[in-house]
């Protein structure tokens, strides 16, 4: 109680505090017509705001609102999309397109395609005691009921990521003397990743990103791309949803390098989750499992004949098949099985390739925040042993995303190993043998190698400044 | 009663500035102090006073919230407002960074060793506590986990006496108690009772029981249930108030004598004693056995009990002075 103003107050230390980040600093302009009287606000019942003039007429007030786009411009919030009103990515704006496309005139009508991530069908076939491809049939099922018209997925992408992943790495180990950026590689087909290396660590972290664009967004440039093209439709004629594992994806699909400028339209329109799913499934009252299946759609036309997955776990496997392909180009040695090596915790692993006891390949599995932390700090340092390093946000990787379906009655670790058993399931396939993909590269894409392929696979990263706020001005 | 508690001596220990916090070395020869002019400053007995031994500048671009010493004695980490956690390693002729831990998004407010010295635990604005693994050999520091259990500003972090179980006081009015669990951390524990901001959190030697220093002017004693196993129920067996004027902002269980000081926002020092009780089972009791109403010019923020020699008790405050105490626990008590 002292007889002058408590410390807290003297202006000298205002400067002590750094400048909170959880401050959005995006201005949300409202258009208001300058009046010289005081406006006065009328709140309704329903929560609705109404200006109310010295007529008494009122006029309902926007209410503010902020996009994704908005958010990924600034570095005052969060990455996880979990807590931003997402106006216009969830299941509900979903439902309204298809409503609208219900009413619309037929040359006005969208095409609807939706692409299913094998994880998010692993976590729909744990929660409704369905074989994975019951669970992909009777989704196929539910989903053109509902107006939807293709149904793929993006296994069939995956493969173009990896593809491009291993292409990328063997170039980058071939230039590491001169570019001193060029490795460790890191993974990037995690968003959650991708923008907190952004936000938190830019241009120090940027280089060492691979510019492959993740399985979501391959899809989405092949989808309003190569399809829209077989379809002779131009892209914003395609209304395209991608079923995903976790609510970062929204971010992702958001992101100004997926949006065509020439066709002002997303490769990506909307993005929901498997949660999302499973309250469409009860929205309508039904239940998967009294579904009839329908046959599985594939981009290319041909009927599926099984469902494939890829070797390395639950979120891509990108070191697995970096590793067998760098193994074989790099040193000729063909790699049978891949031995993993426990570090501190089960989400930090090593992968290494030795021959005479000379270490030839040092790769690790870094998934969830304190590893993360813990790479970033030693490349800081100049103490990263790795050649490359697939980061995941989420402990445990993809399988255990934020939008996957929570089982009742089961302790998580026995839900997601139910998860995991399901997805392993599959016959893994090999990218490089799969003629599908070998037929677009060839007859779309101008080639393996070719430039187009280079651009329309891969993509950029942008380092986010620190926004200056009212806090951080120097007193 | 203000004759149990005696000023010793008080030094200018943070001059223009305000002192934060205090930390005695494992031996007790050493005070470590710290404050918003950037600094953490080492002082050693001289004579009947005080001197210091070092100053360590350059370390943080901003106000120095925390120190604490390792276990073995021979590293000082120290928590900053620059949202780094510098830790300092001791030699003859001073101290030298051996490594800055970074990862807090925003203010870190305090640090703190496990008692086998292989741990450390920070905690931010950001409302995080992480618990750092030491490398003593490489002079590094592994991040292994981040907890997110509290919904606000993590004021304080704290280690059990003896075993590796984290305790962290917030402003979200709780305090949380934290464990391994197979290969990462867990919030085991949430003490709830307090109805503002608990500022700090001190583990009484047993490890039994914990006592917790509230915006509420409140201090709650927390005693550890009958259990079975792992699992752990705390019950808040003591509630003290109507002693303190403002916020408090610290607090201290002596080993040696089971005493209680608290550092007040009403400028206070006070010791409390827990009274014997008269039969088993009567409930929990601490009486106000010493205070001292103007033991600085303002807010109190730390007090610290010297780890060899009972009684001698240190504070710090707002007028960035260091006063040491002698607490002689009154007769008849």
């Amino acid at each position: 109680m002292a007889a002058r103003f408590s410390a807290a107050l003297q202006l000298t230390e205002l400067d002590d505090f750094i400048a909170p980040a959880q401050e959005c600093i995006k201005p949300v302009k409202v258009q208001k017509n300058p009046t010289k009287a005081a406006a006065r606000i009328r709140i309704e019942a329903d929560g609705s705001y109404f200006q109310v003039n010295q007529d008494g007429e009122a006029e309902k007030l926007e209410k503010a609102k902020i996009t994704l786009n908005d958010c990924l411009a600034c570095s005052g919030c969060i990455t996880s999309a979990e807590t931003v009103l997402v106006r216009q990515q969830s299941h509900e704006e979903l439902c309204k397109v298809l409503a609208l496309n219900k009413a619309a005139a037929a040359h006005e009508q969208k095409l609807v395609v939706v692409s299913v991530s094998p994880q998010s069908r692993a976590s729909l076939a744990a929660r409704c005691k369905l074989g994975l491809l019951e669970t992909a049939q009777k989704l196929t099922t539910f989903l053109k009921g509902l107006g939807v018209h293709h149904v793929f997925d993006t296994t069939f992408s995956r493969n173009f990521s990896l593809l491009e992943s291993q292409q990328e790495f063997v170039r980058r180990f071939h230039k590491q003397a001169e570019d001193k950026k060029a490795l460790p590689m890191l993974a990037s087909a995690c968003p959650g990743w991708i923008c907190y290396a952004e936000k938190t660590h830019g241009s120090f972290i940027i280089p060492h990103i691979s510019t492959t664009k993740s399985p979501q967004q391959v899809m989405g440039s092949l989808v309003k791309g190569y399809f829209a093209e077989q379809q002779h439709l131009p892209p914003d004629r395609i209304y395209h949803v991608t079923v995903m594992p976790c609510y970062d994806k929204k971010l992702e699909a958001s992101r100004p390098d997926f949006f065509s400028q020439e066709y002002q339209t997303r490769d990506v329109d909307c993005v929901i989750t498997t949660g999302e799913v499973l309250k469409l499934l009860e929205q309508e009252g039904v239940s998967l499992s009294d579904l009839d299946p329908a046959p599985l759609d594939t981009m290319l036309g041909r009927a599926a004949e099984e469902l494939s997955s890829h070797r390395g776990g639950g979120s891509g496997g990108y070191l697995e098949h970096i590793f067998r392909h760098a193994a074989r180009e790099l040193f000729g040695v063909h790699v049978a099985s891949i031995h993993y090596k426990p570090l501190r915790n089960k989400d930090f692993q090593e992968v290494t390739l030795e021959r005479d006891g000379e270490v030839l390949l040092q790769f690790a599995l870094a998934y969830g925040f304190r590893n993360i932390q813990n790479l970033v700090q030693k490349l800081k340092r100049g103490k990263c042993p790795y050649h490359y390093v697939e980061v995941m946000a989420c402990p445990s990787g993809c399988l255990n995303g934020g939008g996957q379906i929570k089982l009742e009655g089961e302790s998580s670790k026995e839900e997601l190993q139910q998860v995991e058993r399901l997805y392993e399931s599959l016959r893994a396939e090999i990218p490089e043998e799969n003629q599908a993909v070998r037929e677009l590269y060839e007859h779309w894409l101008g080639g393996w190698g070719s430039d187009r392929a280079l651009q329309v696979l891969h993509t950029q990263y942008h380092a986010v400044e620190r926004a200056s706020s009212a806090l951080s001005i120097k007193w | 009663m203000p004759e149990a508690l005696s000023l010793l001596c008080r030094i200018s220990a943070h001059p223009e500035s305000r002192c934060w916090a205090l930390a005695w070395s494992p031996s007790g020869a050493l005070l470590a102090s710290c404050g918003g002019d950037r600094t953490v400053r080492v002082w050693g007995r001289e004579g009947s006073g005080w001197a210091c031994r070092a100053v360590l500048a350059d370390g943080h671009q901003r106000t120095v919230r925390r120190v604490a010493w390792s276990p073995c004695g021979h590293f000082l980490a120290s928590a900053s407002f620059d949202g780094t956690t510098c830790v300092w390693r001791r030699h003859e002729h001073g101290f030298e960074v051996v490594a800055s831990l970074e990862g807090h998004e925003n203010e870190v407010k305090s640090v703190a060793w496990a008692p086998s010295g292989a741990l450390l635990a920070t905690c931010s604005r950001d409302k995080s506590v992480w618990v750092w693994e030491v490398d003593e050999e490489e002079q590094e520091f592994e991040c292994v986990s981040v907890l997110s259990a509290h919904s606000q500003d993590v004021k304080h972090v704290v280690w059990h006496p003896s075993q590796e179980l984290l305790a962290s006081a917030s402003y979200d009015d709780t305090v949380r108690l934290y464990r391994e669990d197979e290969d990462d951390w867990v919030c085991c524990a949430t003490l709830e009772g307090h109805t503002s901001t608990v500022w700090a959190v001190a583990w009484e030697r047993s490890g039994q029981r914990l006592v917790s220093c509230s915006d509420d002017r409140t201090l709650r004693v927390w005693q550890r249930a009958q259990g079975h196993g792992s699992e752990h129920s705390w019950q808040c067996v003591c509630t003290l108030s109507g002693y303190h004027g403002r916020s408090i902002y610290d607090v201290a269980w002596c080993h040696l004598t089971g005493a209680v000081a608290t550092a007040c926002g009403d400028d206070a020092v006070r010791v409390f004693e827990e009274v014997a009780p008269a039969s088993p089972g009567s409930p929990v009791t601490f009486c106000l056995a010493a205070q001292v109403p103007r033991a600085h010019a303002q807010d109190a923020n730390g007090v610290a009990w010297h780890p060899r020699e009972p009684g001698l008790l240190a504070s710090c405050g707002d007028d960035g002075t260091v006063a040491f105490w002698r607490y002689q626990r009154p007769d008849g008590l």
